[in-house]
C-alpha cells in the first residue's frame, strides 16, 4: 500500500512540471515586476511631475544637498532590486521540477557566503560615508543670516519675526520703527538666496514643519527648541504639510514658504509695520470694525485696534480661551493668501493660480497685492466664520473640555448672523 | 531501541535530569524571567535618572532624603539575603525546620524592610512630595513603588512556601523551589542596591 | 498495514467519557481536574499546545478580519479628495486601531500559533515547558485583544496612532477612554507575549529530541527563539512606558506634561526601543516558514543554514541599536542621527544575507511550485522591495523627506504585508495538512495567491508615489491643491490604491472560501507527507496525536526526515539521492516502537481563570477600583490554585490519550 503510495507521487511529480501554464505566469510576473522596477526609477530620475510637494523637486540648497545624496542611493537600490529578481527569475525557470534527479545535499559555499556578505557590506559602507557627510552639513548653522521663530499649535504655524542686534529684521531694515512685532501665520515670508534659520517649538503636541521643496522635516516638539534651515533662490510659494500627527485636524494644518525677492522682502516688511489704518466711517467695514471688537478681539489680535468707542488699544488676551494659548494674528490677513491653518485659500481658484503659477520676476508683485474684493474666496471665508469647527474638525465643545477647563482647541461655533459676516469680511479684506 | 525509551518517560515539564542542558526548566525559565525584569528597571531607574532634578520649586531629592535611615533599611534587606542564602542550603541539606525558620526570618526582615518603605513614603508625603508633585517625585514613586511591589511579592511567595512545607503540598522538587524562590529574592535584593546607589548616594 | 498496538497497561484504561479519574484530593485544587477530550470545555481548559496554537490561529485570523476592514474604511475614505466616509475623529481611532490590530492582535498571534503548533513537535517534544502558562497566554491574548476592541463601544477607540507619541495621548488631547483600553490591552497582551517567550525559549533549549543539537534545529525554531528572545527584552520597555501612561492618564502623573518639565522625547525612546525589535518579531517567524518550505519543494538543504541562523540572531541584535531612526525628525542632534543612520544600514547586511541565501537554496533545485512555495517565492520578491526601500531611508537626510509619508507606509507594508503575512500564509497553505489532515484547494490557492499579490503591489506600490509626492500619513482627507496634475498625481495613485485593497479583500477572502471548500463532507484525507518535507514534524500521524510523538525520535541531521526516507548511493563525491522509505514506513516504525507510560500535563482550569482577571482589572483601571480589587482577588485564589495544583495528575487518575493512538491504527 505505501509502495503505491510512493508510485503516485511520482506520477503527480512529472505531471506538475509538465504543467507549462505556471512556467508562464511566473515569467509574466517577473517580467511585470521588472518593467515596474525600472518604470519607477525612469520616474525618480526624471521627476516629471508638479504635486506642490513633491519631495524630488528641489528649489534651495539644502533640499538640493538631500537630492543629491538620495537619488544614487535610490538608483543603487533600483539596481540592486533588479539584479536580484532577475537572479529570482532565473532561478524560478531554470531549475523546476522537470524530473531532473534529486540534486546533492550540500548545505552552502562558504566563499559565496562571504561574497555576499561583503558586497552589500561595501556598497552600504559607499552610502554611509557621504550620508554622514550631509547630516553633518544640514546641522551647520553657523553661517545663519535671518533667524525665525515658528510655533506650532493645534493646528496652525505662527511665525515671529525676531528683530536682530542692529535692529534690523534678517538683515532689512524697516522704513519706519514700530513698537509692534511682526507676528503672522500660515504663510512663512522670507527673503530669496538667504540663510534662515527657523527655531520651533510648540504650544501643546508635538508638530513637524516640513517644506519639502526647502528641506527635509524637523519635528517641533512642546518644551524643546529644534532647528531648521530654509533657504531659496527662487521666489514663490512653497506648499508644506505638518507631518507628526497632532490630534483631529492634523490634516488641516498646513504651511506655506513664501520666498521674495530683497525688494519686495522690504516691501513686505515695510507693509507689515504700517499702522493701523480704522476703516472709514459709517462703512460696513467700520461696522465690522464693531463686530470685530466684540466677538473677535479676545482671541485674536489686530495690532494697533483701537476701540473707537472708548479710545484703549485693543488687546486680545487667547490664553483664556484656548487650550493652547495663541490665535493667529490678524492685522495682515490679507496680505497673506491663506487661513485656519493655511488649508483654505482666501483666493478663489482662478486668482491663486495666477499667483501660484507666476514666474519669478512677477511673482513679488503679485503676492504683495494680496487680496482684493474681486479675488476674494468668499465661499470657504464665510462657511469659515458660520460654523469654524464644522469646517474643521476641533476640539470647540467646550462639553468635551472638562480636562482643559473648557478652553478650546481652535474657533468656536460663534453663532454670528449674516450681517455680521458681512460686516465682518469688508472689515477684513482692509486688513493689508 | 532501548536506549531511547530512557526518555520515554519525560514528562513536559519535568527536572534536570530529562533536559537538554541538564539545567531544570523552572530554573531557567526564572533566569529567563529575570533577565527581562533587568529591563524593566532599566527603563524605570533610566525614567528616574532623566527626570531626578525635574522638580521646579518643589522638594528635591537632596532634601527629602534621610540617608542615614534608608541604609538602616537596605541593610536589613541585605541580611534577608543572607537568611534566604541558610533557607536554601537548610532546604539542600533536607533540614525542613531550619528551612521554614530562615523563610520566615527571610520574609520578616522583607516585611521590616517594606515597613520602612512605608515610614518613608508617608514622611515624604507629610514633608510634601505626592505622588504628582513633580516629575521627580513621579518617578521615585513609581520606580521604589514597583520595586516594593517585587518585595512584597516576595514575602507573599515566602510565607505561602512555608505554609505549604508545613502542609507537604509543595509542588514538584522542594529543594528546586526554595532555590528558585531565593533566586528571586537575591535578584531584588541585588536591584534595591543599585536603586539605592543611584538614588540615594549619588547626589543629582 | 499492521494495526499498531499501545502497550497493553495503556489501553486497558480507553474509557475517557468517565472524568472520575482525577479526584480532587489528588489534584489539591478546589475544583476537578477537567479531563474532557472533546467538546467545548475540552478546549476551554486544554494545555495542550496544538489546540492552543489552533486557538490562536482562529483568533488572530479573525482580529485579521477586524484589522483588514478597518483597512478599507481607510481606503475607502481616502479614494477621493475630501473623503467623507469617516469623521477626522473616527478616521484617527481608525488608523491607530488597524496597526494596533494588526500588530499585536494578527501578525503577533499568527505567529505564535504556529510557534505554539509546530515548535514541540519541530524540536521532537510532546509538550512545551509549562503548558498551562501557554494556555494562560494565550487565554490572556484573547482576552487582551477583546478587552482593547471593546472600547469601540465604550466611547471611542484610541485615537493618537499605535505610536501614541506623548503628549497627543494625555486625556486633554485624548479625552476618550480610547487610549486607555490601548495601553492596558497591550499591557495583558504584553504579558501574554512574555509569558509565552519565556516557556518556549525553556521549551527549545531544554526539550529538543536526544541528538538534535543548536545547529541540528529547524530553522523556523531558530527563528522562534530568536524572537522570544526579542519580546523577552522588549516587552519589559514598553511595560515601563505603559505604566507611565496608565498613571498619567488615571492617577494624574505628569511624566510627559511638558508644563511640568516633562521630555515628550523620553515616550519615543521607550517606544522604539520596544517598537524596533518589534519589526523583527513580526518578520522573523515569517522568515522561518520561509526558510523551512524553500529547502522541502527545492529538494535541497538550506543553503549556508548556518549563516541564516547567525544572521537572524544579528539581526535581532543589532535590532536593539537602531531604534532612534524612527526619530531622525524628532530633532536628536547630528551626532546621534548619524550614528543610527549607520547602524540601520549594517542591519541591511545580515537581511540580505536571507535573500541572497533563500536564492541560493532554490539554485540547483527541484523545484515544484505549489501554493506554500509560491507563498515564500512571493516572500522573497516582496521583501526585497521593502528591504530595498528601507534602505532609502536608512540615509537619515533622505529619510527627513520621506517619513511620515506614504513612501514609509508603502515601506513598512511590503515589510510586514510582503515579509511577515505572506510568510504567514505561506504557512497555512504548508502546515494545513499536517494540522488538520486535509490538504487546502492548490488551485483556489493558487488564485488565492495571485489576487493577494496583485491587491499587494496595487495598494502598496502606488504608496511609494503618493509618498514621494509628498503626502504625509494620518490625514483623514487629501485636497486636490496638493495632488497635482501629471502622471504621478497624488489622486490617481489614490484611487488605484484604494481599488487595489479590494482585490487584496478579495484574495484573503478566498482563503477563508478554500478552508470551506477544502473541509467539506466527502473531501480526501491528506496524504501523510504530502509535500515530501524534511524535518520531524512530518514524522508523526496529521494530525499528530495529543501526545506528539509514539517514541521521541533520535535525531542524526538537521533534515532528519529527508535522510530516513532518502539514502546517498553514490561514490567519489558524487551523489545519487534514493528513496528508501515513505513517510508511512518511517511513521511505522516509530510507532511500532512506541514509548510504554507516556505522562501528558493534566488541562487545567487556573490558565483561563487567572487571564480573565486581567481585563477585569483593566476595567477597574479605567472605571471603578474596586472592581480593580476584585479582579485582584480573582488574580490571587488562581495563583494559589494553580500553584497548589501538580502538572500532572497522579498516575493513577491520569486519563491516558489513548484515543488518539486508535486513530492512528484505523490509517495507519
Amino acid at each position: 500500500m505505501s509502495h503505491q503510495r510512493v508510485h503516485d507521487r511520482t506520477m503527480s511529480t512529472s505531471a506538475d512540471s509538465t504543467s507549462s501554464l505556471k512556467i508562464m505566469s511566473s515569467r509574466g510576473r517577473k517580467a511585470a515586476s521588472t518593467v515596474a522596477g525600472l518604470s519607477a526609477l525612469t520616474l525618480l530620475a526624471g521627476c516629471a511631475t508638479d504635486a506642490p510637494q513633491d519631495t524630488w523637486k528641489p528649489a534651495g540648497a539644502n533640499a538640493q544637498k538631500i537630492q543629491d545624496l538620495q537619488w544614487p542611493v535610490f538608483l543603487t537600490a533600483g539596481i540592486v532590486g533588479v539584479i536580484v529578481m532577475v537572479f529570482i527569475a532565473v532561478c524560478v525557470v531554470k531549475f523546476r521540477d522537470r524530473g531532473q534527479p534529486i540534486p546533492d545535499q550540500a548545505h552552502g559555499k562558504a566563499w559565496l557566503e562571504y561574497l555576499f556578505i561583503a558586497i552589500p557590506a561595501v556598497i552600504l559602507a559607499a552610502i554611509a560615508i557621504p550620508t554622514v557627510g550631509v547630516v553633518m552639513a544640514l546641522n551647520d548653522t553657523d553661517d545663519t543670516e535671518c533667524v525665525i521663530n515658528v510655533t506650532g499649535q493645534q493646528w496652525w504655524w505662527e511665525y515671529d519675526y525676531e528683530v536682530g542686534a542692529d535692529g534690523t529684521i534678517c538683515g532689512y531694515a524697516p522704513s519706519e520703527v514700530s513698537a509692534s512685532p511682526i507676528i503672522t501665520s500660515g504663510q512663512l515670508v522670507i527673503p530669496a538666496d538667504t540663510k534662515v534659520l527657523l527655531r520651533g517649538t510648540s504650544r501643546d503636541v508635538i508638530h513637524s514643519y516640513w517644506i519639502p521643496r526647502l528641506n527635509g522635516k524637523r519635528d517641533m516638539v512642546p518644551g524643546r527648541v529644534h532647528f531648521l534651515r530654509l533657504e531659496s533662490d527662487t521666489p514663490g510659494i512653497y506648499a508644506g504639510q505638518c507631518t507628526e500627527f497632532c490630534g483631529l485636524s492634523h490634516a488641516n494644518m498646513r504651511m506655506e514658504t513664501v520666498v521674495l525677492e530683497p525688494a519686495d522682502f522690504q516691501k513686505w516688511l515695510d507693509n507689515e509695520l504700517e499702522p493701523y489704518q480704522a476703516p472709514a466711517e459709517g462703512s460696513l467695514a467700520a461696522e465690522g470694525e464693531t463686530t470685530f471688537i466684540a466677538q473677535c478681539s479676545r482671541c485674536h489680535q489686530v495690532n494697533g485696534l483701537v476701540d473707537p468707542n472708548n479710545g484703549n488699544l485693543v488687546v486680545s488676551y487667547p490664553d483664556q480661551f484656548v487650550y493652547s494659548g495663541a490665535a493667529p494674528n490678524l492685522t495682515n490677513l490679507m496680505g497673506r493668501n491663506t487661513f485656519a491653518g493655511a488649508t483654505w485659500d482666501l483666493l478663489t481658484p482662478e486668482c491663486r493660480a495666477d499667483v501660484w503659477e507666476a514666474n519669478p520676476e512677477e511673482f513679488g508683485d503679485k503676492y504683495l497685492a494680496g487680496v482684493s474684493q474681486d479675488c476674494l474666496n468668499e465661499i470657504d471665508l464665510r462657511e469659515w466664520l458660520r460654523n469654524a469647527p464644522a469646517k474643521k474638525p476641533m476640539y470647540a465643545d467646550p462639553a468635551l473640555l472638562e480636562q482643559s477647563d473648557g478652553k478650546v482647541r481652535g474657533m468656536p461655533y460663534l453663532g454670528l448672523s449674516e450681517d455680521q459676516i458681512d460686516q465682518l469680511i469688508a472689515y477684513l479684506l482692509e486688513r493689508k | 531501541m532501548a536506549d531511547t525509551a530512557v526518555h520515554a518517560d519525560a514528562h513536559a515539564d519535568h527536572g534536570a535530569h530529562h533536559t537538554s542542558t541538564g539545567l531544570s526548566n523552572n530554573k531557567l525559565a526564572m533566569w529567563m524571567f529575570l533577565g527581562s525584569e533587568c529591563l524593566l528597571f532599566g527603563g524605570l531607574i533610566s525614567t528616574y535618572m532623566l527626570y531626578r532634578g525635574r522638580h521646579s520649586e518643589n522638594l528635591g531629592p537632596d532634601q527629602v532624603w534621610d540617608i542615614p535611615f534608608t541604609s538602616a533599611s537596605s541593610f536589613v534587606l541585605l541580611m534577608s539575603s543572607l537568611t534566604m542564602v541558610l533557607a536554601v542550603s537548610s532546604a539542600n541539606r533536607d533540614d525542613e525546620r531550619n528551612t521554614k525558620v530562615w523563610l520566615s526570618v527571610t520574609s520578616l526582615l522583607g516585611a521590616l524592610f517594606v515597613a520602612g518603605q512605608v515610614y518613608e513614603f508617608t514622611t515624604f508625603y507629610r514633608e510634601g512630595l505626592g505622588f504628582t508633585t513633580s516629575l521627580f517625585s513621579s518617578s521615585f514613586f513609581t520606580l521604589t513603588g514597583f520595586h516594593g511591589v517585587h518585595v512584597s511579592v516576595g514575602i507573599i511567595m515566602l510565607m505561602s512556601l512555608v505554609g505549604m512545607i508545613s502542609k507537604n503540598k509543595v509542588v514538584g522538587d522542594k529543594k528546586e523551589v526554595v532555590e528558585l524562590f531565593g533566586l528571586y529574592w537575591h535578584f531584588v535584593d541585588v536591584v534595591w542596591i543599585l536603586i539605592f546607589t543611584l538614588v540615594y548616594l549619588i547626589p543629582a | 498495514m499492521a494495526i499498531i498496538e499501545r502497550p497493553s497497561d495503556e489501553v486497558e484504561v480507553v474509557d475517557q467519557s468517565t472524568p472520575s479519574e482525577a479526584t480532587p484530593e489528588t489534584s489539591y485544587g478546589v475544583f476537578r481536574r477537567p479531563v474532557e477530550t472533546t467538546g467545548w470545555k475540552s478546549w476551554l481548559f486544554t494545555i495542550d499546545h496544538k489546540k492552543l496554537g489552533i486557538m490562536y490561529g482562529v483568533v488572530a485570523m479573525f482580529f485579521f478580519v477586524v484589522g483588514g476592514i478597518e483597512a478599507m474604511l481607510i481606503r475607502l475614505q481616502l479614494a477621493g479628495p475630501n473623503g467623507t466616509v469617516l469623521s477626522a475623529d473616527k478616521y484617527n481611532q481608525m488608523f491607530t486601531m488597524h496597526a494596533t490590530t494588526m500588530v499585536f492582535l494578527f501578525v503577533m498571534p499568527m505567529a505564535a500559533a504556529f510557534a505554539n503548533y509546530f515548535v514541540p513537535l519541530q524540536i521532537g517534544a510532546r509538550d512545551v515547558a509549562f503548558p498551562r502558562i501557554n494556555a494562560f497566554g494565550f487565554w490572556a491574548f484573547l482576552f487582551g485583544g477583546l478587552f482593547l476592541n471593546t472600547s469601540w463601544f465604550l466611547g471611542g477607540g484610541a485615537d493618537g496612532g499605535w505610536f501614541m507619541y506623548a503628549p497627543n495621548s494625555s486625556v486633554a488631547f485624548s479625552p476618550s477612554n480610547g487610549v486607555d483600553f490601548w495601553g492596558l490591552g497591550l499591557q495583558i497582551t504584553g504579558i501574554a507575549s512574555l509569558t509565552g517567550a519565556i516557556n518556549l525559549i525553556v521549551t527549545v533549549i531544554n526539550m529538543r529530541a536526544p541528538g538534535m543539537s543548536l545547529m541540528k534545529m529547524p530553522i523556523f525554531t531558530w527563528m522562534v527563539l530568536v524572537v522570544q528572545f526579542l519580546l523577552l527584552f522588549a516587552i519589559p520597555v514598553i511595560t515601563v512606558a505603559l505604566f507611565m501612561l496608565m498613571f498619567q492618564r488615571s492617577f494624574d502623573a505628569t511624566f510627559f506634561s511638558v508644563e511640568a518639565g516633562a521630555d515628550p522625547l523620553l515616550w519615543q525612546h521607550l517606544f522604539w526601543i520596544f517598537g524596533h525589535p518589534e519589526v523583527y518579531i513580526l518578520v522573523l517567524p515569517s522568515f522561518g516558514i520561509v526558510s523551512e518550505i524553500l529547502p522541502v519543494f527545492s529538494k535541497k538543504p538550506l543553503f549556508g543554514y548556518p549563516l541564516i541562523v547567525f544572521s537572524g540572531a544579528a539581526i535581532g541584535f543589532v535590532g536593539w541599536g537602531v531604534w532612534a531612526h524612527h526619530m531622525f525628525a524628532s530633532g536628536l542632534g547630528p551626532i546621534s542621527v548619524a550614528a543610527f543612520s549607520v547602524a540601520t544600514m549594517a542591519i541591511a547586511i545580515p537581511t540580505g544575507v536571507k535573500i541572497v541565501n533563500w536564492t541560493l537554496t532554490m539554485w540547483g533545485g527541484k523545484i515544484k511550485f505549489t501554493v506554500p512555495m509560491l507563498y515564500a517565492v512571493g516572500v522573497i520578491v516582496q521583501f526585497t522591495i521593502g528591504g530595498l526601500s528601507g534602505v532609502t531611508h536608512s540615509v537619515a537626510p533622505s529619510d527627513t523627506q520621506q517619513t511620515d509619508t506614504y513612501y514609509i507606509v508603502a515601506h513598512f507594508h511590503y515589510v510586514i504585508f510582503g515579509g511577515a503575512v505572506l510568510g504567514l500564509f505561506a504557512g497555512m497553505y504548508y502546515w494545513w495538512p499536517k494540522m488538520f489532515g486535509k490538504m487546502l484547494n492548490e488551485r483556489l490557492g493558487r488564485v488565492n495567491f495571485w489576487l493577494t499579490i496583485i491587491g499587494m503591489n496595487l495598494t502598496f506600490g502606488p504608496m511609494h508615489i503618493i509618498g514621494l509626492q509628498g503626502q504625509p500619513r494620518r490625514m483623514y482627507q487629501w485636497t486636490e491643491n496638493r495632488a497635482g496634475d501629471g502622471f504621478f498625481n497624488i489622486g490617481f495613485w489614490n484611487l488605484v490604491a484604494s481599488v487595489g485593497s479590494f482585490v487584496l479583500a478579495l484574495g484573503v477572502l478566498l482563503f477563508f472560501v478554500n478552508i470551506y471548500v477544502s473541509h467539506r463532507k466527502g473531501t480526501e484525507k491528506a496524504p501523510l507527507d504530502p509535500w515530501d518535507a524534511r524535518s520531524l514534524e512530518w514524522i508523526t500521524t496529521s494530525p499528530p496525536k495529543e501526545h506528539n510523538f509514539d517514541r521521541l525520535p533520535q535525531v542524526g541531521h538537521l533534515d532528519e526526515f529527508f535522510h530516513r526516507k532518502y539514502e546517498d548511493r553514490g561514490a567519489d563525491g558524487h551523489h545519487e539521492f534514493h528513496q528508501v522509505a515513505t513517510a508511512e514506513e518511517v511513521v511505522a516504525e516509530e510507532e511500532n516502537n512506541a514509548d510504554a507510560h507516556i505522562h501528558l500535563p493534566s488541562p487545567s482550569y487556573w490558565p483561563i481563570l487567572l487571564a480573565f482577571s486581567l481585563p477585569i482589572m483593566a476595567y477597574g483601571v479605567i472605571y471603578n477600583l474596586f472592581l480593580l480589587l476584585g479582579g485582584a482577588v480573582l488574580a490571587l485564589v488562581s495563583f494559589y490554585g494553580w500553584g497548589l495544583e501538580p502538572h500532572t495528575a497522579p498516575e493513577e487518575d491520569y486519563d491516558p490519550p489513548t484515543g488518539t493512538s486508535m486513530e492512528v491504527a484505523a490509517h495507519g
